[in-house]
């Protein structure tokens, strides 16, 4: 073999070569470049050679050597990286995660779901404040003056200085329907918004009631808004929430604030409308209330019912929740228990 | 409320409805059914008991206590039947169970009867006992029926056993029309017609033969509060024999749940349910001067009712008082003195319609709440008092055998009847579907309105009194809606959409990408009360009690205010876990805190509130396990303010806060958009929770205006190298890294591009009050390479400025 050819050899060996561990990259290194390497070798060989074979080898010769060089940095280079990378190579499998897995609560998940759907038919976002004036919560939204909900039985009222409000005394919004009402005063029609937040109403806490709850309103005002078009909203939002095969039902019903109004129901999605524990066996499960913006309170916010009307309608999260996640207990939403909040790490990737 | 179906079809004139079908009509035109229940006087209601004729009664060869009957069950041949019975003999008439049937015995499991062998006879079926009917308790022998019992008439009709079902209807408050089975039926009615085009219609109980029988007894009435009662009827009747109800009316009412007590109460009673009007029997003889007067209470004055409490009046308080004192709290609750007894020969009969708000108040007053104050509140039709009074005096004379002995007196004016127009554009634009006018017409006027005049674009309606709900256009609307039923309407092809443009950055949509990049961060999102323990708040943060937002009525002291902080639940949820084997927590919530200022003007502001504590990081081979630290809570503020964009030109300065020590705030411009620091320990030890936590709390609002402010354009990527020097100070305690960098970015504003902290020393081996920092400064001309001369001139400024500004000294 002339020399030529074994640095060719040589060369392609240096390329094949690994070394995972720091005793197989010593083992390369006195196997190229020690004092009995092979790549000293050819050196020793070179000595014998022509002055003529020389001045074309001695080039190739330094080439060699100084891939085997870069070739060896490399591989103590990779095996030397720190104490562990060995470690590595024997056992990929052992659990690397550093970091503790963070997690949305599910009452945000869910109205964040509510919300998306709303806003990806054209439903902007509103908010108000929870403290509210009588006639943001109440009389705007017409309902009368003696109306039970207006008690302290029912309803939070504040103890602040300076008496009471020209709007009237202030109070914890007992529903997001006085968003509606905000919204109304400071824009114009067509308004198509939903109101996400959170609501208070003078109840002992239990597992099946809480003095604090949320909701999302929502409020379509426009030219020639209809009873079918309402319909056809709420229906789009069950079936983008809770699947395709679910139909909706209304039931006429009543709120101060709309005219006509109905309650909603649904398949239930539990046992598909053949009856169950869930839906009380009748095949359906409530879900909001809605209803027709009434004349009287476009006119309270100075919007013109013989030129406008509108649709309205609200939920609440917490039983939206309900009826995908199942909670026995309404307190265990405010509790925080880590191993509750736990089981929703997924949930931020399914909506 | 509850309606009897047996009652309600007793009000049509149709037979072929189902109580189910008749609950899904209600339910679909606003009177929601939420439970429609058989009623059954027996388990299974008998379903194949039949009666039987015993033909022939021989002893069993094989047993000396049972006989072999062949009963006659009148179809086909007499059938075998083994009997166990000591009384049974031939001609007698007995309740059969035949082979197929479920019995439900009385306090016993059911069982179904299935043909048998006993000691090696047939049995096709079972000669019953009572008990085993589950018709009482007897076991002492078969029931043997009257002789003229026909065989194979079926057990219910021979026991005169009547099912019902219970419709029980959650009346929504508007609907007072429909207090009554009358109501009820007239929307039923109205809705099966225009649905299915029948022609049926509601039986209205016909008052024609009421007359008056004598002049025995007058009772003068005297309304002195005509708004609180606008409307006012009565009569006398004598010679009332109070006595129990017969079976017909007690049957009525124990169906919807109410207990027969006499025929006079049980009548008062019946026509508050049949017709929705409540009415009131006094007994005439104990009304002092023979007179009713209808007034608001006195001042002090007090009246015993039915329960024999002894109750304060208001003096806004209805009362029907005699000529003394008061004998009823008017629409809510009877006095004890002037009730109906057995004693009782006279009763004045009150059929009123009294104002729905005094009603209501003297109700929640008095903590009552009775079958007619649920009515009245609501308000009941003021036109028909007086058919209510004589369809009551009619049931009197005949399960009373009492005398009408006075004219009706009928104090106060008849309402008017509501003209309202209605426009077919209305309904159709309204509903989203067109509706023909002779339907919306009709509809109207199933529903007891009238059509005063009609043109081809409107009707004028006029509706009764009774609707005090009907009073505008779109309540009409509502009307002809529900009757047509909202399932009928369509659900449309496409939505659409008005183009309403949204901010440039919702308030949603950062607060969902902050709380996306926490929860990345490995926080876990917490919910706490936006009500706190007002009393804790101020204890632990004086200079809050002026601010707090007070509730005036608290479900508990615990929940008595806003809070003022997001810190009180955080802590809480810590505790909780940290009770609970999780003491390692990373938590974050957002949401708002509350302050009034002295003007009563309530501020609610959002925030975003971080809480870290025990441990950080999961326990794990790669790396040690430590403790949570203040720059942890820190580290993942200045994280935040950078994917925010706002880092830089932010600054970090020390600052007091009452709930935090070691507490900095982080500024851009005049804004303070974070506060962090260490809970104060006493803070902590207050919610319970023993190790210690750090916590931050960002306002949302600053952030999102700085963040609305903010524009991404493209700035050139630096073409020269940037240069690193490092500095190690010796510095006094007190001394901040703030300072420094402040100094240091002054002292050369053009070439300073970066400064870092590397190394921190505090330890013993320095002078006391001394610490040692070692900074990075990276400095960077964007025009050209720096030379080495530049880069020396401007760490000299920068040195110089920290040794005269900050005392630092260089170490070597």
């Amino acid at each position: 073999m002339s020399l030529l050819e074994r640095i060719a050899a040589l060369e392609a060996e240096l390329r094949a070569a690994t070394a995972g561990t720091a005793d197989e990259v010593e083992r390369f290194r006195i196997a190229f470049l020690g004092r009995n390497g092979s790549v000293t070798a050819l050196f020793d060989a070179f000595k014998q050679v022509s002055a003529e074979e020389k001045r074309a080898l001695g080039q190739r010769l330094n080439q060699l050597k100084q891939a085997a060089q870069a070739r060896w940095e490399e591989l103590r280079q990779g095996a030397t990286a720190g104490p562990a990378t060995a470690d590595h190579a024997l056992d990929p499998t052992r659990p690397a995660a550093l970091d503790p897995a963070g997690t949305l609560h599910p009452i945000t998940l869910v109205r964040g779901r509510i919300v998306d759907i709303f806003a990806r038919i054209g439903f902007t976002v509103s908010e108000g404040p929870e403290v509210e004036d009588d006639r943001h919560n109440f009389g705007a939204l017409n309902f009368p003056p003696d109306h039970p909900a207006r008690d302290m039985q029912d309803t939070f009222f504040m103890e602040v200085p300076g008496g009471t409000p020209a709007e009237g005394a202030l109070a914890l919004r007992t529903h997001t329907s006085s968003v509606q009402v905000r919204v109304m005063e400071g824009r114009r029609p067509p308004i198509r918004t939903v109101s996400p937040g959170r609501v208070y109403r003078n109840e002992a806490i239990s597992a099946r009631a809480h003095c604090m709850f949320h909701q999302v309103e929502g409020l379509y005002v426009d030219r020639d808004v209809s009873f079918a078009e309402l319909k056809g909203t709420l229906d789009h939002f069950a079936k983008a929430m809770f699947g395709p095969e679910v139909v909706i039902r209304m039931r006429p019903s009543y709120f101060p604030f709309t005219e006509p109004s109905a309650e909603v129901d649904m398949s239930c999605t539990i046992c598909g409308g053949g009856g169950c524990n869930v839906c009380k066996h009748s095949g359906w499960v409530e879900i909001m209330g809605c209803g027709m913006v009434d004349p009287a309170v476009l006119a309270n916010c100075g919007i013109d019912p013989d030129l406008y009307s509108g649709f309205a309608f609200g939920m609440g999260v917490e039983r939206i929740a309900q009826l995908h996640y199942r909670v026995p207990d309404l307190r265990l939403y405010w509790e925080n228990d880590v191993r509750f909040l736990e089981q929703f790490n997924a949930e931020a990737f399914r909506s | 409320m509850r309606i009897s179906w047996n009652w309600l079809r007793s009000l049509l004139d149709t037979d072929t409805l189902s109580p189910q079908q008749a609950a899904d009509i209600l339910t679909s035109t606003g009177l929601e059914v939420e439970s429609c229940e058989p009623l059954e006087p027996v388990p299974g209601m008998l379903a194949g008991v039949v009666v039987g004729a015993v033909r022939t009664c021989e002893k069993h060869p094989d047993a000396d206590r049972l006989h072999i009957c062949m009963v006659d069950l009148g179809q086909g041949d007499p059938v075998q039947i083994v009997c166990g019975a000591p009384n049974v003999a031939a001609g007698q008439k007995v309740l059969v169970a035949t082979v197929g049937t479920t019995l439900h015995p009385a306090g016993g499991e059911p069982f179904a009867i299935k043909k048998s062998k006993i000691r090696g006879a047939e049995s096709h079926g079972m000669i019953c006992a009572a008990d085993e009917l589950g018709l009482g308790t007897d076991h002492d022998g078969i029931l043997v029926l009257d002789p003229a019992a026909v065989p194979g008439t079926p057990a219910a009709q021979q026991l005169n056993l009547r099912g019902d079902h219970v419709l029980e209807i959650g009346l929504t408050p508007n609907r007072s029309d429909a207090l009554g089975h009358w109501g009820v039926a007239r929307d039923l009615v109205a809705a099966l017609n225009h649905r299915t085009g029948s022609t049926h219609k509601v039986l209205l109980p016909a008052v024609d033969g009421f007359k008056q029988d004598d002049e025995a007894r007058a009772i003068a009435v005297e309304v002195q509060d005509a708004p609180a009662a606008p409307r006012y009827a009565g009569l006398t009747l004598t010679q009332v024999k109070v006595a129990p109800s017969p079976e017909w009316l007690q049957e009525r009412l124990r169906s919807i749940g109410l207990k027969p007590l006499n025929n006079v109460v049980d009548v008062t009673n019946f026509v508050q349910h049949e017709l929705g009007q409540p009415l009131h029997a006094f007994d005439a003889d104990k009304l002092a001067g023979g007179k009713i007067i209808v007034r608001k209470a006195r001042a002090g004055e007090t009246l015993v009712t039915l329960d024999d409490k002894e109750r304060k009046l208001d003096p806004e308080d209805l009362l029907i008082a005699d000529a003394e004192k008061g004998a009823c709290l008017a629409g809510v609750y009877g006095g004890a003195h002037s009730g109906v007894t057995e004693a009782t020969t006279a009763i004045f009969l009150e059929s009123a319609c009294f104002d729905a708000v005094t009603i209501r108040r003297t109700a929640r007053r008095h903590g009552l709440n009775t079958d007619a104050s649920f009515r009245f509140e609501r308000g009941v039709d003021p036109e028909i008092t007086v058919y209510a009074l004589k369809r009551a005096a009619l049931l009197l004379q005949e399960v009373a055998g009492a005398k009408v002995s006075s004219a009706i007196t009928d104090i106060g004016a008849p309402r008017p009847w509501a003209e309202v127009d209605l426009h077919f554009a209305t309904v159709d634009r309204l509903c989203g579907m067109p509706i023909a006018p002779d339907d919306v017409a009709k509809i109207l006027q199933a529903l007891d309105c009238k059509i005063a005049a009609r043109d081809a674009q409107k009707l004028r309606v006029q509706v009764p009194p009774y609707r005090v709900d009907v009073l505008r256009e779109a309540d009409l609307v509502e009307e002809v809606l529900r009757i047509h039923g909202l399932d009928r309407v369509p659900i449309p092809a496409r939505l659409m959409v008005p183009p309403v443009l949204h901010e440039a950055v919702t308030a949603e949509a950062f607060g969902a990408n902050l709380s996306k990049h926490l929860a990345g961060r490995g926080f876990r999102e917490v919910m706490t009360p936006s009500l706190v323990n007002g009393a804790r708040a101020a204890q632990l943060d004086p200079a809050v009690e002026g601010t707090l937002v007070r509730l005036k009525n608290p479900l508990s002291a615990e929940l008595d205010v806003m809070r003022p902080t997001l810190l009180f639940g955080m802590l809480q949820a810590a505790v909780h876990n940290a009770a609970r084997q999780q003491p390692d927590l990373r938590l974050f919530e957002c949401g708002r805190r509350y302050a009034v200022d002295a003007k009563g003007q309530v501020h609610e502001s959002s925030r975003t509130a971080l809480l870290i504590t025990g441990q950080e990081g999961r326990e794990s081979w790669r790396a040690a396990v430590r403790g949570s630290e203040l720059a942890d809570v820190k580290a993942e503020t200045e994280l935040l303010l950078e994917r925010l964009g706002l880092a830089e030109g932010s600054s970090w300065v020390p600052a007091e806060h009452a709930l935090l020590g070691s507490a900095v705030e982080a500024r851009l411009g005049k804004h303070s958009v974070a506060v962090l620091g260490e809970v104060k320990a006493e803070v902590r030890k207050a919610f319970g929770l023993g190790q210690r936590a750090w916590y931050a709390e960002l306002d949302d609002e600053a952030l999102l205006a700085l963040v609305r402010g903010q524009r991404t354009t493209f700035r050139e990527v630096p073409k020269f190298p940037a240069v690193r020097r490092d500095l190690s100070l010796l510095l006094d305690r007190a001394v901040t890294y703030a300072d420094l960098e402040r100094i240091a970015r002054q002292a050369e504003r053009k070439l300073l591009r970066e400064v870092g902290l590397f190394d921190v020393y505090e330890g013993d081996k320095l002078p006391a009050g001394k610490k040692s920092y070692a900074l990075r400064f990276i400095l960077q001309d964007p025009q050209k390479t720096l030379t080495d001369e530049q880069v020396d001139k401007a760490m000299g400024r920068i040195r110089q400025a920290l040794e005269k500004e900050a005392g630092a000294e260089l170490r070597g």
